[in-house]
């Protein structure tokens, strides 16, 4: 039987550990982004390579604007601090979508041929998902649980 | 928030009305049935998404107002969740891009 000091101990550890995986996932955008940027350039040439760059800037954007607008809900829902108007949280939902849309059109404007690459940019927040998953596995893994 | 509803519905209804009332014209060709298709899947992928995403939301309402100290456990599971609901309507845009080229 584990002793209390010991349960409670591994606990507080496991609970540092799944606070810090949002900051770990923006990271993991941000080393991806930088992974996939040069690949596609150098597989696909510069027209794709600006579709990567600016769908994975459009996807680190609307993940930090999602944080924000969760943690302002969650603010208004538990009623803590100063709660935010909901008219603002649904604004800024809404404004997501609006730089989404824009991005996508300008590039469809501009280069139809990006659009590939604005697509694949927009998925890294999936990607930065799975490899989160796979670092917490591979910690559970090593602790042994 | 129900006058924006309201304006939301008028709008959808009003982009419905606009071919149901178009003049019809002589069959030009052949029926493009992969972008009928490609629209109701996006219709479909977008309504589910959507209904998905409130219910996620309604949940971690009703979860903080029952269990205000698990709040960051709760948000963390709510980010991930809508995020990873948007990226399934994102899938099938980028699907029906690839179709209907």
């Amino acid at each position: 039987m584990m002793p209390i000091s010991a349960t409670l101990n591994s606990e507080l550890t496991s609970d540092s550990f799944y606070s810090h995986a949002l900051s770990r996932i923006s990271r993991s955008m941000l080393v991806l982004a930088c992974m996939f940027v040069p690949l596609s350039l150098m597989s696909h040439g510069w027209r794709i390579a600006l579709g990567v760059a600016l769908g994975s800037a459009i996807a680190y954007i609307n993940f930090h604007w999602l944080k924000r607008i969760v943690h302002r809900f969650a603010e208004r829902a538990t009623e803590t601090g100063s709660s935010p108007s909901g008219r603002r949280i649904v604004l800024l939902a809404l404004l997501r979508y609006v730089l989404m849309a824009s991005a996508a059109y300008a590039i469809l404007n501009v280069s139809p041929a990006s659009l590939y690459g604005l697509f694949a940019g927009l998925f890294l927040p999936v990607a930065a998902i799975a490899c989160e998953a796979a670092y917490e596995a591979y910690v559970a893994l090593a602790r042994g649980i | 928030m129900r006058k924006l509803s309201t304006l939301f519905m008028v709008l959808s209804l009003v982009c419905f009305a606009v071919p149901a009332f178009a003049q019809g014209g002589e069959a030009t060709g052949p029926v493009n049935w992969v972008a009928i298709a490609a629209g109701f899947s996006m219709a479909i992928a977008s309504a589910v998404c959507g209904l998905a995403q409130g219910r996620a939301t309604a949940a971690a309402a009703e979860a903080l107002g029952r269990n205000p100290a698990a709040r960051a456990g709760i948000q963390f599971a709510l980010i991930l969740g809508l995020v990873l609901i948007e990226s399934l309507a994102l899938y099938t845009l980028a699907i029906i891009f690839l179709k209907v080229k």
